[in-house]
């Protein structure tokens, strides 16, 4: 778990660069994050055997959900570990060039 | 609850103590004796058999009670997301949000409330409760509502299990909007 900031740091960028998600989740209930040190990684929680992903998607939506899921999980997987990975959608946001 | 579970720990500690008597402190000595006689009448009375009706009623009824909660407290809880299948989940409030937002572009709908409860399997149990003028056709505005909101959610992949439209005849003047 020592590589557990850094995993998280990069499925962070994996998923920002997806199309279709606005900003990393911050958890609805609990706080999703990664801690090391004095550091913190919001909106990826990394596990031992899993990774969960929390995103606010960008509205209207550019694609269906699960596909969204899918190109992050694509992303992220080549550094994921083989750890089972799962996507939430927390919110949706409208971005600033759209006016709805 | 740590004040509790502290609590807890110092009772412990003093049941223990009094109970073998220990450091000279013994039940007796306490100020109980009214409410530790009565109780061992009681007992004495449960291992005769002689209890009045109204104490076995109270007996069995607490039993039963206890049973309820035994299993209502075994009941896995509710899950807070909705669950899309292959690891992907959305909050209920993604949910609550698109249902409300097609609703509300159905030109007979001046207003309308979201319910939305995560199930274990994937998909939501959606309950949609929509404003119409009276006098309208109730039984057409629901069945193009109904398929209306599937096939927006079903385009952005939100699964839906269970779909409820009711539809709830109002004043114009008291909904969101007026007229669409």
């Amino acid at each position: 778990m020592a590589d557990a900031i850094q995993l998280a740091r990069a499925a962070t960028e994996a998923a920002l660069a997806t199309e279709g998600v606005y900003s990393m989740g911050r958890g609805r209930y609990v706080e999703a994050a990664t801690y090391e040190g004095s550091e913190k990684v919001s909106g990826v929680v990394v596990g031992p055997e899993d990774l969960e992903i929390h995103i606010v998607a960008r509205y209207p939506l550019p694609r269906p959900i699960p596909e969204i899921a899918e190109n992050i999980r694509k992303r992220v997987s080549p550094e994921a570990g083989g750890r089972m990975t799962t996507v939430v959608v927390e919110d949706l946001e409208v971005a600033e060039d759209e006016n709805l | 609850m740590t004040l509790l579970l502290a609590g807890l720990f110092v009772l412990g500690v003093y049941i223990v103590v009094y109970v073998f008597e220990l450091f000279d402190y013994s039940l007796s000595s306490l100020p109980i004796s009214d409410f530790s006689k009565a109780l061992q009448d009681f007992v004495t009375r449960v291992e005769n058999g002689n209890l009045s009706v109204v104490t076995v009623t109270i007996l069995v009824l607490l039993a039963v009670l206890g049973l309820l909660w035994f299993i209502a407290e075994l009941k896995p809880s509710a899950p807070r997301r909705v669950r899309m299948g292959n690891g992907t989940y959305v909050t209920r409030s993604v949910v609550e949000e698109e249902v409300s937002t097609i609703a509300e572009q159905v030109s007979d709908v001046l207003g309308s409330s979201v319910g939305v409860k995560a199930r274990r399997s994937p998909g939501a149990q959606v309950d949609l409760e929509a404003r119409v003028r009276r006098g309208e056709d109730l039984g057409t505005i629901k069945s193009g509502l109904n398929s209306k909101v599937r096939e927006y959610l079903s385009e952005r992949g939100l699964p839906v299990s269970k779909l409820n439209v009711k539809l709830v005849e109002a004043d114009p003047r008291q909904t969101k909007s007026r007229v669409q």
